[in-house]
């Protein structure tokens, strides 16, 4: 998938810096038809989605998560612990989405560090098609 | 028209249960997963890193999980699912290389608003071993 981000902080933000309310730069990816076929090769198939006019929900909602990519590198082994998520809209083939992540809880305590980030995913007519929380342990 | 704007021929009602997806993850999977998520974390695909956390080895995204449980509602509800679907999940357990995961899911409640009527339904997903990798809920437009 093409990427393109204007990010230049959140890949560099350190758990101290994602204090609640921080807001990442947001990400944008082309859902193109060889993005989406390597989506499908790797969750095994999706009875009639090659073939379908539209991107399956739940690849959306893994190049949302994208907008984590850099603080989850910073951070290696951060465990993902719980979602939300609502499919607001179909997404043609072909859409380049845009991704909002922002900090909606932090809890630290003792080893036992805990992020909640929101999403928002847009389409290019700045609808929005997805929203979502994403709840990350963080190795202490 | 294409698979998500199918709409499945029955209509679903409280107790049913939904059709299970039954998939096996691969290290090679997980790969993949990787590069099409953008999700790069040691966890999921360095082995050596893996080692060295209580996992005890590399473990499959949570997101690759719950994609199995998506299909299955994708199955069930159609277009419903893909436009107004909602869920939310906890993961319960890693799914590591090697296993095999079978999603479950059940139509618990209906429930009319204002005119639309919407299916409230538990879900999850479990190992070959029975254990619990994902548990939920999600509320999906009937029809």
């Amino acid at each position: 998938m093409k990427e393109r981000s204007t990010d230049k902080t959140s890949a560099g933000a350190g758990f101290d810096q994602l204090v609640k309310g921080y807001e990442f730069s947001p990400v944008s990816y082309e859902l193109s038809k060889s993005a989406i076929s390597k989506y499908l090769e790797a969750v095994a198939g999706q009875g009639g989605y090659p073939s379908s006019d539209f991107v399956p929900p739940m690849c959306v909602a893994a190049r949302s998560l994208g907008v984590l990519s850099g603080l989850i590198s910073l951070l290696a082994g951060a465990i993902h612990t719980s979602q939300e998520l609502e499919f607001l809209k179909l997404v043609p083939v072909g859409t380049t989405i845009e991704c909002h992540g922002r900090v909606v809880q932090k809890l630290q305590r003792g080893r036992l560090r805990l992020l909640v980030i929101g999403l928002s995913t847009f389409n290019q007519d700045k609808e929005q098609v997805l929203a979502g929380k994403t709840t990350l342990v963080l190795p202490g | 028209m294409s698979s998500l704007g199918k709409q499945p021929k029955t209509k679903l009602k409280a107790g049913d249960t939904l059709p299970a997806v039954v998939k096996h993850v691969s290290q090679e999977k997980i790969n993949l997963y990787a590069e099409a998520s953008g999700d790069f974390n040691p966890i999921h695909i360095d082995e050596a890193f893996a080692r060295q956390t209580p996992f005890g080895g590399t473990v499959a995204h949570g997101m690759l999980c719950l994609a199995y449980v998506s299909e299955m509602m994708t199955a069930a509800f159609g277009r419903s699912w893909a436009v107004g679907g909602r869920l939310s999940v906890r993961f319960k357990a890693p799914a590591r290389p090697g296993d095999t995961i079978t999603t479950e899911g059940k139509v618990v409640s209906t429930v009319d608003e204002e005119g639309v009527v919407y299916a409230n339904c538990s879900l999850g997903a479990r190992n070959q071993k029975g254990e619990t990798v994902v548990v939920g809920e999600a509320k999906v437009k009937l029809g």
